[in-house]
């Protein structure tokens, strides 16, 4: 037996109030387990905050959810958290699906503004690329056919009828192991209609030839065919709401308390240690942090099975970012800025783009949105609020010194501040009020994520989203340890996060229970 | 759309479900074939979080001068004190006897200074303060404190600020222009501080040698003082005015920051109006916590001096205490010699962010930093909140 002096007792403890750690917490206490959330920062929501400069609220991460949708067509992410755990939170419908600049495209630029709405969307592309009808009207068919086969997959829980995999989802069978480049030049999607459609490739951090397919086609047909949503009050908005929810549920959560051990014993969870020293004891452990930490850190040497070592060295941990949060003292109307969400490319390739990512040169890539476009009132009248964001690599910056730090992240936010200004044709510079640069360094000092990554593992088509989902059960390399997050089964992004929390608890709560009926 | 596709990426569709079939193996294969070497603990951003915004530092007080009669300088050193933006600030812990307090104290010294791991504080002894009392009696060479990280958004930001920046100081609020000084003289920052100095005699203005010795060498930096108490050939006499402000600013933009007590703030703040100046040109450093909020506008006349019943739940542990409706209820919980967490006491960092369960608190509007979901979901920060009645108040452990 265990020496460990433990103080009290829980069901499961979840490690981490990011967005998997909190929708885990609320839906393993709704569901009657005894449940403990451990938090290190004072708020919840891990990126999912809120921040105060001057009189602006700013949205630290969020550009807008995917799987949402409208009350009478809700997507799998408000049914969870305004069905399921009754949030009660306010959404607010992102107005187009985004604006998309590549100023030095082969043919010229590149400068097309895309709404929501699958039929919207053909006729726009139509009008753009004239003759590209047939077969993106064939790409987005595929979407379709990629959403209902994870819907049946997610249904069936874990007992997938091939058969009848193969009759009804055989082009999803066929395309799943391939990049989004395959299939773009498999369904004979012409060149420019091809950038369109990718425009979203950088919310999930990887250049379309290494980028999964049916990854990338999920969340392109929900935001086509639910639009896209994002909180009226910040993600903080809604992240103290699920903190209130696991509350009310009877579950506790306590912040400032960092987990610093995983105590294992004969290869099963038995429970933490905090850094107050404080042992409590659980059987299940929810970990919303990457499996680097946890098999790098929080469990004890003697005590991490080989595999899950080699797990995590066999993949890359997916990007941090550079965001220059702007307060400005103009109205967005009146310095034009007439969109909520911009994608300026400014090489024409997404491999170039993903290659800046990967150096320490100034952005060739941003996503930049205006908020007060989806929230009029979201700064005070005459201000608005933008952000610009562009993605590095943590590793990228290891030769930056304190000394020199401030000056590297405002030399890369002028850039992209600057590339903003000239590709959209406005001047913003002149009206910042308040200004606050964050950084992969950022990232790291506030949520504790390795190395600052704000994305999870990369979606390689090796390790995309469908063999993660199917070998769910073979990766609890530790018996009652089980991951929620952008670095879990689903990937990363917050619709995948707040879901991949949900399906954590689920498994956990079926196994907890069977336990305490023997 | 209701045709029928039949997308193959390889031209034998076959192969393509092949492929898919082989997701399982070959993900397993990927895993397999990995090194099992070690996972680095601290991988490099992680590493550079720690350094710029370490949790705790510790120093010991090297020493000690006195810059005015009333203003002492503290030299403090350290193995390894974080780098920082001049114009921030440390908060430095206190244990007087048992009760667990904090004050926010700009560093005066040189981000220079900070790679040799040297900080230094100017304290000016306040008239029945607490904390500056404390100080001056104990703080000795040898002694050892521990503080938090560089905090605080006092700082000159390129992107934001006009050129030229007119400082505005007043008592101990010369610090954080001192730190910009020397910043600019050590080639870290680059900007132009004119810095206007309220003191009331030349005897009080601590660091003007300094100062003129700064600006005697570097164009970018110029002293003014304003005497309030005496004449002087050479120095402006009265208070800091709109036309002080202009005569010096010149013709280019300029931004104006503000640091220093409370009552000068109130006395500037109208004459800053008069300039007409956008907001974004106009900053100022937090005053540190309100000592009179009964007399604050708005604080309900009907409160005043009153003594409530305050109950905390901090960790597992409940504690039920009294509270004074002339103090925050940071101070309630300090008095029980309890301890929350809190960083600039003024309402702003939300360091001490705290799920007020039940009562009343009035909240100083011009200082609340609260994110709008807090205000509605009841989240209070304690260090500017002074209860309205018997209070039950949630606090993060420390």
């Amino acid at each position: 037996m265990s020496g460990y002096k433990f103080s009290r007792e829980y069901d499961v403890i979840v490690i981490g109030a990011g967005n998997g750690g909190l929708t885990a917490g609320a839906v393993c206490a709704k569901k009657g387990l005894k449940t403990l959330v451990l938090e290190q920062h004072n708020l919840p929501g891990g990126v999912a905050t809120s921040f105060v400069r001057g009189r602006f609220e700013f949205e630290p991460s969020l550009h807008e959810i995917s799987d949402f949708g409208p009350e009478d067509n809700a997507g799998a992410v408000r049914n969870l958290l305004e069905n399921t755990l009754e949030l009660g939170a306010q959404w607010i419908r992102v107005p187009e699906a985004y604006r998309l600049i590549i100023p030095k495209e082969k043919n010229g630029r590149l400068d097309v503004c895309m709404p929501f709405g699958v039929e919207a969307y053909i006729d726009k592309i139509e009008s753009e690329d004239p003759g590209c009808r047939p077969y993106v009207e064939d790409f987005i068919a595929l979407c379709k056919e990629v959403v209902e086969a994870f819907a049946y997959m997610a249904a069936s829980k874990g007992n997938v009828d091939r058969k009848y995999m193969q009759s009804n989802f055989g082009n999803f069978l066929r395309t799943a192991s391939y990049s989004l480049q395959s299939v773009f030049d498999a369904v004979k999607v012409p060149y420019k209609s091809q950038k369109i459609i990718s425009a979203y490739w950088c919310y999930l951090g990887l250049d379309v030839d290494k980028l999964n397919f049916p990854t990338y086609a999920a969340m392109f047909y929900k935001y086509l065919s639910k639009g896209a949503y994002i909180p009226r009050f910040r993600s903080h908005g809604f992240t103290v709401a699920l903190d209130k929810k696991i509350r009310d549920f009877g579950g506790t959560i306590e912040y400032r308390t960092k987990v610093v051990n995983i105590l294992v014993e004969h290869n099963q969870v038995i429970g933490v240690k905090t850094e107050y020293g404080e042992y409590i004891k659980t059987s299940n452990i929810i970990a919303n942090t990457n499996a680097h930490n946890v098999y790098g850190k929080l469990v004890n040497k003697p005590d991490v099975p080989e595999m899950a070592i080699k797990a995590c060295n066999s993949r890359d941990i997916g990007p941090s970012v550079l965001v220059a949060y702007l307060g400005l003292n103009k109205s967005a109307e009146d310095l034009g800025i007439h969109e909520y969400s911009y994608f300026i490319y400014s090489k024409p390739t997404t491999a170039e783009i993903y290659k800046g990512f990967c150096s320490f040169e100034d952005p060739v890539g941003q996503a930049t949105v205006c908020l007060n476009n989806a929230i009029p009132d979201c700064s005070p009248p005459g201000t608005s609020i933008l952000y610009l964001t562009t993605l590095y690599h943590g590793d990228m910056w290891k030769d930056v010194t304190p000394e020199n730090y401030v000056a590297t992240k405002n030399r890369f936010a002028k850039a992209m501040i600057e590339e903003f200004e000239k590709v959209v044709g406005v001047s913003v510079t002149p009206y910042i009020e308040e200004i606050e640069v964050a950084s992969p360094v950022t990232l790291a000092r506030y949520t504790d994520a390795y190395n600052g990554s704000i994305y999870g593992y990369e979606i390689t088509n090796w390790d995309s989203v469908i063999p993660r989902l199917m070998m769910i059960k073979d990766e609890e390399f530790i018996k009652g340890l089980k991951f929620a997050g952008g670095f879990a089964f689903r990937c990363h992004g917050y619709a995948s996060s707040l879901l991949s929390g949900e399906t954590a608890a689920l498994l956990t709560v079926k196994e907890a229970l069977a336990a305490k009926q023997q | 759309m209701d045709k029928k596709l039949n997308v193959k990426i390889k031209p034998i569709g076959l192969l393509d479900l092949l492929a898919f079939k082989k997701l399982i193996p070959n993900r397993k294969k990927k895993f397999e074939e990995a090194p099992a070497t070690e996972i680095k603990k601290t991988p490099p951003m992680n590493e550079l979080a720690a350094k710029l915004h370490p949790k705790h530092q510790k120093f010991m007080i090297t020493k000690i001068t006195d810059l005015t009669d009333s203003m002492r300088q503290f030299e403090l050193a350290s193995d390894s004190a974080a780098y920082f933006r001049a114009g921030q600030y440390i908060s430095v812990k206190f244990d007087i006897d048992g009760h667990k307090v904090t004050r926010p104290y700009s560093i005066m010294s040189s981000p220079k200074d900070a790679l040799s791991g040297v900080y230094k504080l100017g304290i000016k002894k306040a008239d029945g303060g607490y904390v500056t009392d404390y100080i001056f009696n104990n703080w000795k060479v040898g002694k050892v404190i521990e503080t938090s990280g560089p905090e605080g958004n006092f700082y000159y930001e390129d992107m934001r600020d006009a050129k030229t920046v007119i400082g505005i100081a007043g008592g101990c609020g010369i610090t954080p222009f001192f730190s910009m000084a020397q910043a600019i003289r050590d080639g870290i920052e680059d900007f132009n501080l004119y810095l206007i100095y309220g003191c009331k005699t030349l005897n009080e203005s601590a660091l003007k040698k300094e100062l003129d010795q700064i600006a005697a060498t570097d164009s970018r930096v110029r002293l003014i003082c304003v005497l309030s108490n005496e004449e002087k050939e050479g120095y402006e006499s009265g208070f800091i005015t709109a036309d002080i402000i202009k005569k010096y600013a010149g013709n280019e933009p300029y931004s104006v920051f503000m640091c220093g007590p409370q009552v000068m703030y109130d006395f500037v703040g109208k004459e800053i109006a008069k300039l007409g100046l956008a907001k974004k040109y106009v900053r100022r450093e937090l005053y540190g916590q309100i000592n009179n909020i009964e007399k604050y506008p708005g604080f309900p006349k009907d409160k005043v001096g009153k003594k409530y019943k305050l109950t905390l739940h901090i960790g597992n542990n409940t504690i039920t205490t009294e509270a004074l409706s002339s103090e925050s209820v940071l101070v309630a919980v300090e008095r029980a010699k309890a301890e929350a967490p809190s960083l600039c006491r003024t309402g702003e960092c939300g360091c001490c962010r705290s799920r007020l369960i039940s009562g009343d608190v009035f909240i100083v509007p011009d200082t609340d930093g609260r994110r709008m979901a807090d205000k509605k979901f009841g989240y209070i920060h304690i260090c500017s909140s002074f209860p309205l009645s018997d209070l039950e108040v949630e606090i993060p452990v420390v």
